[in-house]
């Protein structure tokens, strides 16, 4: 006798070998057809217009939770399969690909200094702000070629372990007398200077004012050269996140989502997060021009990323805090400690400045180097 | 001639200790790749295999891996069949021009890794080669023919001048004197040669950066990614076959010299 | 019979051919194409050039580049000769056991042989632990993350390229000066010293010219160990192509690695053979 919950077993695991890639769209009617279970996973139609959408970000846990909060939820609504590739969308490796003309991915986690590189050397699609909603992203975070999808902050880590007392502010991290061990800041100068201006007395809301002239920059910068025995930079959120659990360092300035990783990876209790003098900034949804599933269906995916409930359980599971504004009223008590961009995070932050980034960061992010390296 | 002395005690002594510091990190990885814990360590309660049990049965892995063989043998096939019949024309003639194209060929020997990179990235860009294998396979014969080169090269100068000049005086053609007299004289060179062009593209990784993006993926660009993200034991196991595999072909390459 | 030796060079020519276009169309053009970008992107000029000389952050990463390639030399021609000298030398057993531990490494990929030294050196890492263990240190020491750390690794990878020109020196070498020498009455010291030393000068400046060239370029160990802070050229060529598609700055920097480079083989010319210790290297 056949038995309905066995075959539809049968059918769950060949609809996942197929989202995963393993068999072909046509194995996987015929096998439905001959189980008699089409109808269960939708009809031959649907799948015919089905195309794949390929998303790429960095690696690691994100890879996992994009996948499930943004992309299975997308394929559940519109039939369209998507992937996800961690392999790091850097702006050098989309342009590689346009250039080819082979590019694989639609829709790139990247950021707004990305985005408008990447805009001028015409290897990124325009958003289409008819198809994404403005109004659904926080103000001053929609750019030409990109939009913000997930906010982030850049905070302040200790591994508590390694520290007789924890460093509350960035004062505290320049001062390796009282706080002794490694620090790592990243590699490129984004996020990093802010933090050398509070570390100089500037108030989170001042720190653009601190470092609006050359003065100001190149006193964060001669504050990077004194700190540079004690620095190891991080060049990749997982890079970071490896750093800590190595013991490699007992302080650090990295991402917030790597941040709420670390907190369940790390020994209970020996590892701090703090969000004041934060520097918070957005992350960007580029598209690279000619991408292969078309620039409709990635503006259609962003639009779909804009739905606030995904942004909050987006934020349940890797701390990406939400781009809708109209998300903050469906975040739980519990989660706010780990929202980069809830009201009580705002007042203690400074928030990226991209009109500075614009200016300056091919000026700084040389002398920043320089600080480190010399 | 004379008997041990302190020189020559320190000197052999300092040998060994050097030799130690050469075998070191390949033994190191070996219990690492055993550890019963997910992250970079020396086995603590008891030795486990979960890590090759991971590489042996993670698709990602066993693609990449399958990728740098495919890429290998191809390699070392193209770069010897190309390197042995440039060095043996170069042998023919012997002279200033052959001398000059032998320069030319050495030249990836000694250009930057990250320059030579650059330069095939935009060439392949224009070739519409990147992300291919071909695209890899091309650029990893260029990097492997020197040492097929040199290698058939070094053979072919035991070879005496006079037996390939017999052969033509009595009648044999050009080419059937270098099929039948030279190819055999050049046979050890090029069997070291096309082992040589498999482990460079083997193990050559800053090429494959640049010229690859997602349909490739090769075994040492597996192993970077993985050091940059999350080092996890499973590169320690994959270093361990990695180095066994070195060695034996090694042990096999020098006992069938000895024989 | 001149016209037979004509048609024969045609011959030989066609079989040098096929690999001699594939480097010539495949690989020298373009590196061509490298040095023309420099002029033209993003706009035509000397501006890229001009950027490389004003900044002082190339300049450093130059300094730190020429130090880290001159102290591998350095290391790998001290442990090299040792090495070189036991085998040929003071009659060690196991010779063809030390030769073997020496290519081994030799064919082991940079990756794999990094990523052990990371295991190695890591603050939490084997070396650490074993000092920590037998009581000789109360804290770890900075083994990793610093320019020692890429030092170790580099002097690991370059080694064999330091013994091999050695060893194919010593081998030439007769060992009745030495004898003639000690036999006059030098001491042991003394006869390597005046005799047998200056007689391996043209295989330790091979060795040196091979291990400081390739050194130049290095990428791979510099960016796994050097914790951004031994940014040598190749990782900061990398940097502004991957991070801020700058390739204008990018291959203006190749360039002035290739021509760095060049001189110093040139320079090189006249202590060593090139053509030996290039050319005909087995």
């Amino acid at each position: 006798m056949e038995d309905q919950a066995f075959r539809t077993d049968l059918a769950e695991i060949a609809a996942q070998r197929f989202r995963r890639g393993e068999i072909d769209r046509r194995s996987l009617l015929k096998l439905l057809g001959a189980l008699g279970l089409v109808p269960l996973i939708g009809s031959d139609k649907a799948f015919a217009d089905a195309k794949e959408l390929v998303l790429v970000n960095w690696g690691g846990e994100p890879s996992k939770v994009l996948q499930k909060v943004m992309g299975d939820t997308f394929t559940a609504e519109t039939g369209v399969k998507v992937t996800v590739d961690g392999s790091g969308p850097s702006a050098g490796k989309i342009r590689a690909m346009v250039e080819s003309g082979a590019v694989v991915w639609d829709v790139c986690d990247s950021g707004p200094g990305s985005a408008i590189i990447m805009g001028n050397q015409g290897v990124a699609t325009p958003i289409d702000y008819s198809i994404v909603d403005k109004s659904k992203v926080i103000d001053g975070f929609t750019w030409e070629y990109g939009v913000a999808n997930y906010m982030y902050s850049y905070v302040l880590c200790c591994n508590t372990q390694m520290l007789k007392e924890t460093p509350k502010t960035w004062a505290d991290v320049w001062n390796v007398k009282d706080f002794p061990g490694k620090r790592t800041f990243r590699k490129s100068v984004r996020g990093m200077l802010e933090t050398a201006a509070m570390a100089m007395g500037a108030k989170p809301q001042e720190v653009y004012d601190f470092l609006k002239d050359e003065k100001g920059i190149k006193a964060a910068i001669a504050k990077f050269h004194e700190l540079r025995e004690h620095i190891i930079v991080w060049s990749s959120g997982s890079a970071s996140q490896d750093l800590f659990l190595q013991n490699e360092v007992a302080i650090g300035c990295i991402w917030s989502t790597r941040a709420q990783l670390l907190r369940d990876q790390m020994p209970a209790g020996g590892f701090s997060v703090t969000f004041n003098e934060g520097v918070l900034s957005p992350g960007a949804w580029v598209v690279p021009k000619n991408n292969p599933a078309g620039a409709e269906l990635a503006m259609k995916f962003i639009a779909h990323t804009q739905d606030p409930k995904l942004q909050v359980e987006w934020l349940k599971l890797i701390g990406s805090g939400p781009a809708n504004p109209a998300a903050a009223a469906m975040v739980p008590d519990e989660l706010k400690a780990w929202d980069p961009s809830s009201p009580e995070h705002m007042a203690t932050q400074t928030v990226y400045n991209d009109d500075w980034y614009a200016k300056n960061q091919v000026k700084a992010e040389e002398l920043y180097i320089d600080a480190l390296i010399n | 001639m004379q008997k041990a002395s302190f020189f020559r005690i320190a000197m052999r002594t300092g040998a060994w200790m050097v030799l130690a510091f050469l075998l070191l990190p390949m033994l190191v990885v070996v219990p690492v790749s055993l550890t019963d814990h997910s992250y970079i360590s020396l086995p603590g309660q008891g030795l486990s295999l979960a890590h090759y049990v991971n590489y042996f049965t993670n698709p990602r892995w066993l693609e990449a891996t399958w990728q740098s063989v495919v890429i290998g043998v191809a390699v070392s096939a193209l770069a010897t069949l190309l390197g042995t019949a440039f060095a043996v024309g170069c042998w023919f003639l012997s002279d200033f021009w052959a001398t000059v194209a032998r320069w030319v060929l050495i030249t990836p020997l000694l250009v930057p890794p990250v320059v030579q990179a650059l330069g095939f990235y935009r060439f392949w860009v224009q070739l519409g080669l990147i992300d291919t294998l071909g695209g890899v396979i091309l650029a990893h014969t260029l990097l492997a023919l020197p040492y097929v080169t040199i290698s058939v090269f070094a053979a072919l100068a035991n070879l005496d001048r006079r037996i390939p000049q017999a052969a033509r005086s009595l009648g044999a053609s050009v080419w059937t004197t270098v099929i039948s007299v030279v190819v055999p004289a050049a046979r050890p060179g090029m069997l070291a040669g096309a082992l040589f062009a498999f482990i460079v593209s083997f193990d050559e990784i800053v090429a494959v950066l640049f010229l690859t993006v997602r349909n490739v993926q090769t075994l040492p660009k597996m192993i970077w990614q993985g050091i940059q993200d999350n080092i996890d034991p499973t590169i320690a196991a994959v270093a361990t076959v990695l180095t066994l595999l070195t060695a034996s072909i090694m042990v096999v390459v020098s006992l069938r010299r000895r024989n | 019979m001149a016209a037979r030796a004509f048609a024969d060079r045609h011959r030989y020519w066609l079989l040098i051919l096929p690999a001699l276009a594939a480097m010539l169309i495949f690989y020298v053009w373009p590196l061509i194409q490298i040095f023309a970008i420099s002029f033209t992107e993003p706009t035509t000029g000397f501006g890229n050039y001009v950027e490389l000389l004003s900044s002082r952050a190339i300049r450093t990463s130059f300094v730190i580049t020429f130090r880290v390639a001159a102290l591998t030399t350095v290391g790998c021609l001290l442990l090299g000769y040792v090495v070189a000298y036991a085998i040929y030398n003071t009659r060690a057993r196991y010779v063809g056991l030390m030769l073997m531990l020496v290519l081994l490494p030799f064919w082991l990929s940079v990756l794999v042989r990094s990523f052990a030294w990371i295991v190695l050196l890591g603050r939490g890492g084997v070396v650490n632990d074993a000092l920590i263990g037998l009581g000789l240190i109360d804290r770890p020491l900075a083994l990793m993350h610093n320019e020692f750390g890429v030092l170790i690794a580099m002097v690991h990878v370059m080694l064999p390229y330091a013994v091999l020109p050695l060893m194919a020196n010593m081998k030439g070498i007769d060992p009745s000066y030495v004898a003639a020498a000690r036999g006059l009455g030098a001491s042991e010291l003394t006869a390597f010293r005046q005799v047998y030393l200056p007689q391996t000068l043209p295989g330790i400046f091979s060795a040196a010219l091979l291990v400081f060239v390739i050194s130049l370029g290095f990428y791979i160990t510099p960016a796994l160990l050097g914790g951004g802070r031994v940014l040598m050229i190749s990782e900061y060529i990398t940097y502004q192509i991957q991070e801020f598609l700058k390739w204008g700055l990018g291959t203006a920097l190749s360039v002035a690695l290739l021509v760095a480079t060049a001189a110093v083989i040139l320079a090189a010319a006249r202590f060593v053979n090139l053509r030996k210790t290039l050319l005909e290297r087995g």
